[in-house]
């Protein structure tokens, strides 16, 4: 029993992570109807903003802040520099736009700061509790906590503010929001800061427990993609849900049947859901387009 | 001017024999020339530039006690890139110039099979630093290895863990990739032979986010000593950090990676206390010490194997062409392979048949964060 919920609680914070970036995935695809695969990238540079400000010497709170609204501003710049130019062509050409965005992101941060991991210290002193026969680690209850707090503030955010709403009707059908004098190109910019800051904030989140590394964002982006298809390829909940539940089936299958096949049971619960669900838990059937 | 059918004919042979007696002076030139893939740039260009210059220390000491065959060394780099095509055309280009007499090759194994085919063909010595076995087993006679093998850092690992701290109940974790799995054979064969074989043989995939089911299998095992091969730090500091976390204290004798700069900043405290093996420690012997402060001086930061292999690379070459008293390649191999109990930065040079110059590790302790040494381990098989 302790083993099992030992591994719940790691299952769970890992599965949070997933689920902070698959969020992204989901508001992008909501807004634009396109996959951004770069929005592991935007994790991966949020997390090296804030060992920038960091090493400069800045407060943590102030370092967060500067990372995250750094992440607000490479939103705008996503929009205009890769969403936009391409905006009226079929979803083919942005998508390869924003693998393009994604190595040049992770090339560039290469170069100004070479290949070496870093550390980032987290938000607490202490590294975790132990409750009983349980570890729990403090960054870990961190994450969960922020992705409980998201989850709540998505739902008040688009159910019962006029700028969700906007939003909402945008992602529903461009034509129709634009007729009724919504500004549709500001609401896809707003989702884009929005999805950048959230990437940003996975990042951030997740930094001290994996360390800085420029593979940081690809491999994290690529479970959170498959836990937006396992959700629904445009749901807010199936995201959450689906990264929650990859997390605890990887952590699980690792534990119980193979750990060197950890990766390979995400994948293989993406493929069964791809063919028997292709909408996902939650979502249409829209998952092929991804 | 008129020119005369004389002067016409002399001039013309004198034309054509120019190249070649340019050609003929270049050969017997005032250096003996040495040429160095290595990485200036590409992912590994730091550690590049400290293999640089630990040859280039070599070859002031070489020069200023003596030279080569009388004359003076002289080293030419070509940048390798850090990738696999990079290093072929970098050797391809050294091995353009006729007067290069021997070559320093990569500290990766990968890059060295990348170039071995050539190396063959062109029939120079070539030293390199890759740990993999198979380099020097492979029916290529022209490389030269000058940090000891991967067969024999799990021999290393089983010994000490078994007979210096005495432990009997292993676990052994090791990656996936080529060279985990080749470390986790070799050590879980090197114990079962000490009569130890471990209760947990455990592999884990490369690039992963959490090692908490890793720790529970080790916990569960009652394992009481841990050895491990890991090829990434950031693996090596997740796995750390998660196994102190969950309350595992049990000794742990690692690979390279466990001493390795980067590792210690990542993992920090749950790195304290661990043992690692290493190919250079600079307490190891009196040569280790003098190449660490020659280093020091001359670089300002601390020595690592990146540049003792290619220290001892050059020197070992140099001593090996003036002991061959030619610049013949075959004579060169022979007087390499004839050396014997030669001490260099990296440990004491017995070249076999193979072309492996070292047969032995260091073991170091992680102290509190600093690197000492404890105690060498050599096999003569």
């Amino acid at each position: 029993m302790d083993l099992i919920l030992q591994l719940l609680f790691t299952g769970i914070g890992i599965g949070a992570v997933y689920a902070l970036v698959a969020l992204g995935f989901v508001l992008i695809f909501r807004a634009t109807n396109v996959v951004n695969f770069a929005q592991g990238e935007f994790s991966m540079v949020a997390a090296y903003l804030m060992v920038v400000c960091v090493e400069l010497g800045l407060p943590y709170w102030l370092s967060f802040v500067i990372a995250l609204a750094g992440m607000a501003l490479l939103g705008v710049i996503f929009n205009l520099g890769v969403y936009y130019p391409l905006r009226h062509r079929t979803y083919l050409p942005v998508i390869i736009a924003t693998i393009g965005a994604s190595i040049l992101l992770a090339n560039s941060v290469l170069a100004i700061y070479g290949p070496q991991p870093q550390v980032l210290q987290g938000w607490f002193d202490t590294p975790g509790i132990q409750l009983g026969p349980v570890y729990l680690d403090s960054q870990y209850l961190l994450i969960i906590a922020v992705t409980i707090g998201l989850v709540i503030f998505n739902y008040w955010f688009f159910e019962k503010t006029l700028l969700g709403k906007k939003l909402q009707a945008t992602s529903q059908d461009k034509e129709m929001a634009s007729l009724l004098g919504i500004s549709v190109s500001t609401m896809i910019m707003i989702t884009f800061i929005y999805s950048a800051v959230l990437g940003g904030l996975a990042g951030i989140l997740v930094a001290p427990v994996l360390f800085v590394s420029i593979q940081m964002g690809s491999t994290i982006a690529l479970k959170a993609f498959a836990a937006t298809i396992i959700g629904g390829f445009g749901d807010v909940t199936g995201a959450i849900i689906g990264g929650l539940a990859l997390g605890v089936i990887e952590t699980f299958g690792a534990a119980y049947i193979s750990v060197p096949y950890k990766d390979g049971f995400a994948f293989l619960v993406l493929i069964a859901f791809l063919i028997f669900r292709p909408q996902g838990i939650f979502g249409e059937r829209v998952a092929e387009k991804a | 001017m008129k020119l005369t059918r004389r002067e016409f004919s002399a001039g013309l042979a004198a034309g054509l024999a120019a190249p070649a007696l340019i050609g003929s002076a270049r050969a017997q030139g005032a250096t003996i020339k040495i040429g160095m893939c290595a990485p200036v740039t590409g992912p590994a260009a730091e550690s590049g530039g400290y293999a640089v210059k630990g040859a280039k220390l070599a070859l002031e000491a070489v020069n200023k006690a003596g030279g080569i065959l009388g004359k003076q060394g002289e080293l030419i780099v070509e940048d390798d890139q850090t990738t696999n095509p990079g290093i072929v055309l970098a050797f391809s280009k050294l091995a353009a110039q006729s007067d290069i007499v021997g070559f320093l090759g990569s500290i990766r194994s990968t890059q060295v099979h990348a170039m071995a085919p050539d190396v063959l063909k062109l029939g120079k010595p070539v030293m390199i630093g890759g740990t993999d076995p198979n380099l020097t087993h492979m029916g290529n006679k022209w490389l030269f290895r000058f940090r000891p093998n991967d067969s024999y850092s799990g021999r290393v690992i089983a010994e000490y863990g078994v007979s210096t701290l005495g432990k009997k109940k292993w676990a052994v974790l090791h990656s996936t990739d080529a060279f985990g799995t080749a470390g986790g054979k070799a050590l879980t064969e090197a114990l079962t032979k000490a009569g130890a074989p471990p209760v947990l043989d455990q592999g884990y995939a490369n690039q992963s986010q959490d090692f908490t089911p890793v720790v529970l299998a080790i916990k569960q095992s009652g394992a009481d000593i841990l050895g491990s091969y890991f090829t990434f730090e950031n693996d090596l500091g997740i796995f750390a950090r998660q196994l102190r976390q969950l309350g595992v204290n049990i000794p742990w004798v690692g690979s390279p990676s466990i001493v390795n700069i980067t590792a210690l900043k990542l993992a920090g405290p749950a790195l304290y206390n661990t043992f690692g093996v290493a190919d250079y420690a600079e307490d190891s012997s009196e040569a280790s010490k003098a190449f660490g402060k020659l280093y020091r001086d001359a670089v300002k930061v601390a020595p690592d194997n990146q540049s003792s292999w290619t220290f001892d690379a050059i020197t070992v070459l140099a001593a090996g062409i003036n002991k061959a008293g030619s610049t013949e390649p075959e004579k060169i191999r022979e007087a390499i392979l004839s050396i014997k109990k030669f001490p260099g930065a990296e440990g004491e040079y017995n070249f076999d048949q193979n072309g492996d110059g070292l047969h032995g590790y260091n073991i170091v302790k992680n102290e509190k964060g600093s690197i000492l040494f404890d105690k060498h381990i050599e096999f003569n098989d």
